[in-house]
């Protein structure tokens, strides 16, 4: 036993739309950077969920047997705006958790990760079926909207009061940012000609310890400097407002549900020259984890993908076999 | 944060049926990372040389199969737009695009799970009929 490596398959989610890379292309190149296994959407890449036909599933079927990956976790979302002119109602969402649980189950995942914001009260009327069919139902914590937001906040309390080993966290490193993502600052200046200084004025906030998620709820609103920075809202706004998604949070932020980590997300924004990722600090999150006896997996997810001018081609496979050989080194030093 | 994903490069072409030209169309792809049903792709919209065509002249398939207006889409729950396969927006208009070059703008917005906002894509193209 021990923590296992894995790739969200979101990180290759643009050579799968461009039509360069094959699912099972993907699997092929997960398995030859050595990573333990894949994580996936199934609405990204899979057709017809949550009911696909059955040649989807034998498709899925010979791929899984071909390279013998871990299925580590299934990403889920609830389409509570279904429809334009009401939201679903609680029965409806329900039926739509329960029919994914059974996909997971049948594509061989025991793990659902169920998006940010994803109500709470949808997991007392699911449990049961989470636990015929194995799969744990597992709120996504995400910089942004994570802890602090009500209804992470509200999920979180449920599963303090269920108490379930179906019912469980998957924390995601966007939460523990040391520096602003120099990538986002460059893409938004170079495409929108986004004020310098609001940057640079970012990067001061996370070198002082701190993040515009703390600020803001600090302030009730937004930070005022960073308020005062915007000059010209069609260039500087999207930044601005893109800019509370990371976090810059202790670890110990996780003690109160350690028990409940199931899975953990390891956002990647950009790998540098150096071989490391340049906002976050991954030796500290895994010395973290080994330290609480975690030996489940951390999974690749390259969000860089986001921050690559057009004109400019997405380097997500040499991203992703970077930060891969970073965790697998990691892991390997503090293992032993 | 989308618009790369609208409008494939290529596409846009008059249609011709029965001897006729009906209108025109072009593919884009999903202004998303998932495949959605129908009823969350919040609206389309085309503008051709700065001219907005009206909504009830536009049609969708997502396949090829079944085609549909916006209005009638907003109840398509079970019929999926997937990630990865573009979609076709028609434009219904006798004599289609006339002959030279255009600014065809397609407008692509769907709804998402959690993100309070719809994600909207632009993407302009000079559109060239010969």
């Amino acid at each position: 036993m021990g923590i296992k490596t894995a790739v969200s398959l979101y990180s290759l989610q643009y050579q799968f739309l461009q039509g360069k890379m094959t699912l099972d292309d993907i699997f092929k190149f997960v398995k030859d950077i050595n990573a333990d296994g894949i994580e996936i959407l199934p609405d990204q890449m899979l057709r017809g969920t949550p009911t696909p036909t059955e040649a989807t599933y034998a498709e899925w079927d010979a791929l899984t047997s071909k390279y013998n990956l871990d299925l580590v976790c299934d990403d889920i979302f609830l389409n509570t705006n279904l429809y334009k002119s009401r939201e679903l109602t609680r029965r409806e969402c329900i039926e739509l958790i329960k029919q994914e649980i059974i996909m997971a189950h049948r594509l061989g995942f025991k793990i659902i990760r169920l998006v940010s914001m994803t109500p709470a009260w949808i997991l007392e009327p699911c449990l049961e079926t989470a636990e015929k069919y194995g799969v744990a139902l597992c709120i996504e914590v995400h910089g942004g909207l994570g802890f602090g937001v009500d209804k992470t906040d509200e999920f979180l309390n449920e599963m303090l009061r269920l108490d379930s080993p179906y019912i469980g966290i998957v924390p995601d490193t966007s939460l523990f940012c040391r520096k602003v993502p120099r990538i986002v600052g460059n893409y938004c200046n170079k495409l929108f000609g986004t004020n310098p200084d609001l940057i640079k004025y970012a990067e001061e906030v996370f070198e002082n310890g701190t993040d515009f998620f703390a600020l803001e709820k600090k302030h009730g609103k937004m930070d005022p400097k960073l308020a005062s920075l915007i000059k010209d809202p069609a260039k500087d706004m999207f930044y601005a407002a893109n800019l509370s998604g990371y976090e810059n949070c202790a670890l110990s932020c996780m003690d109160p549900f350690v028990k409940y980590i199931k899975h953990v997300h390891f956002k990647l924004y950009e790998m540098t020259d150096e071989g490391i990722e340049y906002s976050i600090d991954f030796k500290e999150v895994l010395d973290y984890l080994h330290k609480h006896g975690y030996n489940g997996h951390v999974a690749t997810e390259y969000e860089g993908n986001r921050w690559i001018l057009p004109d400019e081609e997405i380097p997500d496979k040499e991203q992703v076999a970077s930060h891969q050989k970073l965790i697998q080194k990691l892991i390997k030093e503090i293992e032993g | 944060m989308f618009d790369n994903n609208v409008f494939i490069e290529g596409t846009c072409k008059n249609v011709v049926e029965n001897g006729e030209i009906i209108g025109y169309e072009m593919e884009t792809n999903i202004t998303y990372y998932r495949g959605i049903p129908l009823s969350m792709v919040n609206f389309v919209a085309v503008e051709v040389d700065g001219i907005k065509v009206p909504e009830e002249d536009i049609r969708f398939t997502p396949d090829h199969i079944d085609w549909f207006t916006l209005k009638e889409m907003e109840t398509v729950a079970t019929i999926k737009w997937e990630y990865g396969i573009p979609a076709t927006v028609r434009v219904l208009q006798k004599g289609g695009l006339s002959k030279g070059s255009h600014e065809v703008k397609l407008t692509v917005c769907t709804r998402t799970a959690y993100i309070p906002f719809p994600l909207e894509g632009n993407m302009t193209r000079t559109v060239i009929i010969e």
